[in-house]
């Protein structure tokens, strides 16, 4: 049996404002030292499957600089390997997020790259909920109970009852076998149900039939089109996940997915498997002789002359002397100058914040900075 | 049809050295895979400084405890050394018909990969050792070679008077023509120090390295034998002066004071600039965590460490845990040591793996402005709670 993998780089269900509006969403920074993908293609690799394929729409000029190669991911191979999917140019898309109609648009846009894989399964994901897995154990429960499609799912997040908004909730039987699913836009209450992780393992001629099928019948939407009408008619199972989550769906989420990597525990279960990442070659962080740091985490190439609180900075990141930063986000090679103070904000990558400037924002509503911002 | 291009220049860098004047430090790895600078390791400096000369086919020459080095440079590719026509080689040496040989010295290393260094018949060779921590643009030196039509150029730099009899040195003219080398001199008559770096016209080198195997009252050094031999045939031989941060880490001390040297505000040795990074194979851990209690000072701290205490002018390698009231000071601490709560460590090296118990103590925190001798745990020690270390004690089991 083999396997490739299917990444969406992107989601409609995300509202991150300026951080993704020139970027695709895996590529956005998280961790200090990461982007989205690298938590995404980890889980591939340490589960051996080193074929796979990641959907591209808009924007995705940083992701592909990101995975060059694949080689970081040891994806770069001649059997398999990592591969960017572009899109097509479509006459018919009005604007750049129309460019697929669907979930399944995108599939049967890169038909002709699937089939030509020579994967039997197929592990399709989405990159807005992170999650640490090995795919052996789900695609092992997808041949045991016989399935036509496996959707992961979760009883809880990190332990309260919060539903991203968006995420399918489903009903199985007693043999976890879907029943129903219903999908809700809006906001959400915290309630007690099952929601997916936006996980799915497929054989790949069915993958291949069902996109044709719902492309035929203009359905482009794989939860809606295939999961929740064609329950009944496919055997659709559901596999446990009870890990850790972590989801970037709005600047709240983001901030807090970052801020609970500052949890030595909850880190634990996020790094427990090496999470791959393009290497840098940047020297080790740096603190000076007036420097404060406080549950932060620091990557490497920084340099910290000031104070920094309960945040997290990225690599080649300058706090200098007197400089503030409380509560915040700090992405690549910013610069934060003499004096100033940066709380409750995101600074993108290549940011300057001038000597004395103040960037404060709220802690329910963080500011954000888009790259390149001098203040 | 040919599976190799003809290279201009090509490095051999000579990495089987012994270093044995680190002790426990070199005890299971050859002197250029000690680790150096946070995240680095000796080998990682020549083997940078190839690649952004533009040098990008190395000879690598093991000898003494390969397998870490092996693993350690893999196919190249942290480098950009895993390249379709030349890159990284490992070359150690082998048997040939019936009996295998070792190498015998720095002359014979090369002699006996004669036939590697054919495969792309170059113009010139640079003769590297893995032994030394400097940035250096090896292009500008073959530069001042080919403009002095020289035979052979050796890499100075100018030592204090007093320490010249340590080294090989160079007496020059007033055109950095070579006139005399002497091997360590008792009363040195110049200050031009060998940094143990040289450019060889190929043709010659090749006919010197034969003729210097069948003397044998030779003991087949380039220092010793083959530049001598050179000098006394009256070949072309240049000095290039070399002016920047060059440091032979060969003692406990100079490992240890290269390491601090980082951690000036006036840095003799920039690793920060990205038109000369120095490339390391990298572990791929999480970014560093300062915890709720930690004091930093002065200090580099690598990705992967987890700190709860106060690290102060000390340099942290990856992966190293400083837990709760431990206190660090003017240490160099290796990849995935941990120290342990109210544990205290002041000038020491502490080597990878080791555990220093609660409570335990190594070196002494001195009066101002007096550096003690420099403690050293070596790898994979375990020290237990409450033990007491003095200054410059060497601890190569439990304790």
């Amino acid at each position: 049996m083999s396997y490739m993998g299917l990444i969406y780089s992107y989601s409609d269900k995300e509202n991150l404002r300026e951080l993704t509006s020139t970027r695709a969403l895996a590529a956005l920074s998280i961790g200090g030292k990461y982007r989205i993908i690298d938590f995404v293609l980890s889980n591939f690799v340490n589960s051996g499957i080193f074929e796979v394929s990641v959907i591209a729409r808009t924007n995705y000029h940083s992701l592909i600089e990101h995975l060059g190669s694949g080689a970081e991911w040891d994806m770069s191979r001649k059997r398999g390997g990592l591969r960017v999917l572009t899109p097509f140019a479509n006459k018919e898309a009005t604007d750049s997020a129309h460019i697929y109609r669907g979930t399944i648009d995108a599939l049967s846009n890169h038909l002709h790259s699937i089939k030509k894989s020579m994967a039997d399964f197929v592990v399709l994901t989405g990159s807005r909920i992170l999650y640490t897995m090995d795919y052996r154990s789900m695609i092992r429960a997808h041949q045991d109970t016989d399935a036509d499609v496996t959707v992961a799912y979760t009883n809880h997040m990190n332990g309260t009852c919060r539903v991203p908004q968006g995420s399918p909730m489903i009903r199985m039987d007693e043999h976890k076998q879907i029943r129903e699913v219903e999908i809700v836009d809006e906001e959400q209450e915290e309630r007690e149900c099952s929601w997916c992780i936006g996980v799915c393992v497929i054989r790949k001629t069915l993958l291949e039939s069902l996109i044709a099928d719902a492309m035929s019948h203009q359905r482009y939407d794989l939860y809606t089109d295939i999961l929740q009408k064609l329950s009944p008619a496919l055997k659709i199972y559901g596999y446990e996940y009870s890990g850790h989550l972590l989801e970037i769906s709005t600047i709240s989420t983001y901030m807090e997915a970052n801020k609970a990597m500052l949890d030595p525990e909850f880190s634990a279960k996020v790094f427990q498997k090496t999470v791959y990442t393009k290497v840098k070659d940047s020297v080790p962080a740096r603190y000076g002789p007036e420097c404060y740091v406080e549950n932060s985490m620091i990557a490497d190439g920084c340099q910290i002359m000031g104070t920094v609180i309960n945040s997290v900075v990225s690599r080649g990141v300058h706090i200098d002397k007197g400089a503030i930063v409380k509560d915040s986000i700090i992405m690549q090679d910013t610069e934060i100058m003499d004096h100033a103070r940066v709380e409750h904000a995101i600074l993108d990558k290549d940011v300057i914040i001038r000597d004395g400037r103040e960037v404060i924002g709220h802690p329910s509503y963080p500011i954000v900075l888009p790259k390149m911002s001098i203040v | 049809m040919s599976f190799i291009k003809k290279k201009d220049m090509i490095a051999m860098l000579l990495a089987g050295g012994q270093g044995s004047r680190l002790g426990v430090l070199t005890k299971d790895v050859a002197k250029p895979a000690v680790p150096f600078g946070g995240k680095y390791r000796i080998i990682d400096f020549p083997l940078s400084n190839c690649i952004n000369s533009d040098i990008d086919t190395i000879g690598v020459l093991t000898q003494y405890q390969p397998m870490e080095l092996n693993a350690y440079i893999g196919n190249g590719q942290p480098w950009d050394l895993d390249r379709m026509y030349g890159g990284a080689r490992i070359l150690p040496p082998y048997v040939r018909g019936k009996e295998g040989e070792w190498y015998k010295g720095t002359a014979n290393a090369i002699y006996q990969n004669i036939p590697f260094i054919e495969q792309y018949s170059p113009n010139y060779v640079i003769i590297l050792s893995g032994d030394h921590v400097y940035k250096m643009n090896y292009r500008w030196m073959l530069d001042q070679h080919m403009k002095k039509d020289a035979d052979c150029t050796i890499a100075v730099i100018e030592v204090p008077m007093e320490e010249a009899s340590r080294f090989g040195v160079m007496n020059t003219n007033e055109n950095l023509r070579i006139t005399e080398f002497e091997e360590k001199p008792a009363i040195p008559k110049s200050n031009l120090a060998s940094m143990g770096v040289y450019i060889f016209n190929w043709p010659t080198l090749k006919e010197y390295l034969i003729r210097d195997e069948e003397d044998p009252e030779s003991s087949k050094d380039f220092g010793k034998n083959v530049i001598p031999a050179m000098l006394n045939d009256n070949k072309r031989l240049y000095a290039y002066k070399y002016l920047g941060y060059w440091k032979d880490v060969g003692t406990i001390e100079s490992l240890w004071e290269a390491n601090m040297d980082l951690l000036k505000e006036k840095v003799s040795l920039e690793l920060y600039d990205p038109r000369w990074k120095i490339y390391a194979r990298n572990g791929n851990l999480p970014p560093q965590y300062i915890g709720r209690q930690a004091r930093m000072r002065e200090s580099h701290v690598s990705e992967g460490c987890s700190i709860e205490g106060t690290v102060e002018n000390s340099i942290i390698f990856p992966n190293v845990t400083i837990k709760k009231g431990a206190v660090v000071r003017h240490s160099v601490v290796m990849s995935s040591t941990t120290v342990e709560e109210n544990a205290e460590v002041h000038y020491a090296i502490i080597a990878e793996g080791v555990t220093v118990g609660a409570k335990a103590e190594i070196g002494e925190n001195p009066e101002k402005d007096v550096i003690p001798a420099i403690s050293v745990v070596a790898d994979r020690v375990n020290i237990s709670c409450g033990t007491r270390i003095d200054a410059g004690t060497v601890v190569d089991r439990d304790l």
